[in-house]
């Protein structure tokens, strides 16, 4: 197992193994066609992903590949070459929108959504107008204006950055509440994950909920939310503080330019300083050892595998 | 370009009693897509003994942890019905099965909550978080 070999390539690919949220495959509704996989514009990278629409495009889903080189599944009496396992989870649909109306906003007119919402590469994002989330909540990201029977709407970068802080904090108090860690818990050896509160600072949590959010986001905008955060930037070192104060443990500088908005990129592996204090070493589980494991095994590249 | 080649239809049909599989993720590549002889020579093997679950597979020693899906979440089994003859045509895929748990093997080593399969299921849950709507 130690030896590198290279796999041949997969000759055909026509069985999955999907770990899916029971409402994107829900049954009632007949009418309204079937669920379909497609590709849509990824808002963080601008290059194809892969999504899913429920039934009646009513709801969005993104789909993301867990992969681990050298595994295959056994199903029932067959073998199945490709290790993959894909996952099926909801998505708001506002975070696809989002690169249209802002490119839209330009000339900083109103326009009718459906002239906002295209893409000759994309033509299926039009269906993202039909998702009940997303014209719902259109109103957090851009301003409205109705004239006789019609609806006009603008990009709105203030009401954005709003909404995105609303994002991360809801996240964090849901992070609070889970069982998730965002800290040294992810080194447990115990089966069951024990979540560790102690070192946890509120800045820890804020930090890798922007992260998480980070990654539905243009990096321009992750960075316009780093600021809107008021998160301190862990890649300035230079810090000139009295030796004798003692430091708030994130501000520590480990690996100047750790930095959140990295995680589209799927070659994105860490290297542990060569030494660290004490403190760094815990700094170094709060900060990124969850945030890590969770995002790059999720490589970008093969969640447009299946066509 | 054909928009319809970037279309995966999922066939539900109406929904009669969709097959349980018995599915297992191995830590090897097994060059090979199709048929094998699991109940026979890989099934009868297993021995469990409290939460774990050992296997002897080419000669290697695995050992095993019965992974459950995330509450709400099924595990499916998706097999594409007929390959398109056209790239105009959307390509249709049906669920051939579902399963409710599956057996994540190791080599050698014990699983546990470090391993990537098992953090990989925390996945879901951090979606749920970022998808719920904010209040006005």
């Amino acid at each position: 197992m130690t030896t590198k070999k290279k796999r041949s390539a997969h000759t055909s690919n026509d069985s999955w193994v999907v770990i899916a949220a029971d409402s994107a495959l829900d049954k009632t509704k007949l009418d309204d066609g079937d669920p379909t996989f497609i590709r849509l514009r990824n808002p963080a990278t601008g290059a194809a992903s892969q999504y899913l629409f429920s039934r009646g495009d009513v709801r969005l889903y993104e789909v993301k590949a867990f992969v681990e080189d050298f595994h295959s599944w056994f199903i029932d009496q067959t073998v199945q070459r490709d290790g993959r396992l894909l996952y099926v989870t909801p998505m708001d649909p506002l975070f696809l929108l989002l690169p249209y109306l802002q490119s839209g906003a330009v000339e900083g007119k109103f326009q009718p959504l459906q002239q906002i919402v295209m893409d000759e590469d994309y033509p299926g994002c039009t269906r993202m107008l039909k998702c009940t989330q997303a014209l719902d909540t259109l109103q957090h990201v851009a301003d409205e204006k109705v004239v006789g029977s019609q609806k006009f709407h603008r990009y709105s970068q203030e009401k954005t950055m709003d909404w995105l802080k609303k994002k991360v904090l809801n996240t964090v108090s849901a992070l609070k509440k889970s069982d998730i860690s965002v800290g040294g818990g992810v080194k447990s050896t115990t089966y069951v994950r024990v979540k560790q509160e102690t070192d946890v600072t509120e800045e820890d949590y804020l930090r890798y909920a922007h992260g998480l959010i980070s990654e539905y986001i243009s990096e321009d905008l992750s960075k316009d939310l780093h600021k809107h955060l008021q998160l301190p930037e862990i890649s300035s070192p230079k810090e000139v503080e009295p030796p004798s104060k003692k430091r708030k443990l994130s501000d520590k500088p480990v690996e100047a330019g750790e930095d959140y908005t990295k995680f589209n990129s799927a070659d994105f592996a860490r290297k542990p300083p060569k030494k660290m204090t004490a403190a760094q070493k815990t700094l170094a589980k709060v900060d990124k050892t969850g945030m890590k494991s969770m995002s790059s095994f999720f490589s970008p590249k093969v969640k447009q595998e299946i066509k | 370009m054909a928009m319809n080649s970037c279309v995966t239809v999922v066939q539900l049909g109406s929904g009669t009693q969709v097959h349980q599989s018995e599915v297992h993720l191995l830590p090897c590549d097994i060059e090979h897509d199709g048929a094998a002889q699991v109940a026979e020579f890989f099934t009868p093997t297993v021995k469990e003994r409290k939460h774990e679950k050992t296997v002897s597979f080419r000669g290697r020693g695995l050992k095993g942890q019965e992974v459950t899906h995330p509450q709400g979440y099924t595990g499916l089994v998706l097999k594409e019905v007929q390959k398109p003859s056209s790239d105009q045509e959307d390509r249709v895929v049906k669920v051939s099965s579902v399963f409710h748990n599956f057996t994540y093997w190791n080599l050698e080593t014990p699983p546990t909550s470090d391993d990537r399969v098992m953090m990989s299921m925390a996945w879901p849950k951090l979606a749920e978080m970022m998808r719920a709507p904010v209040e006005d």
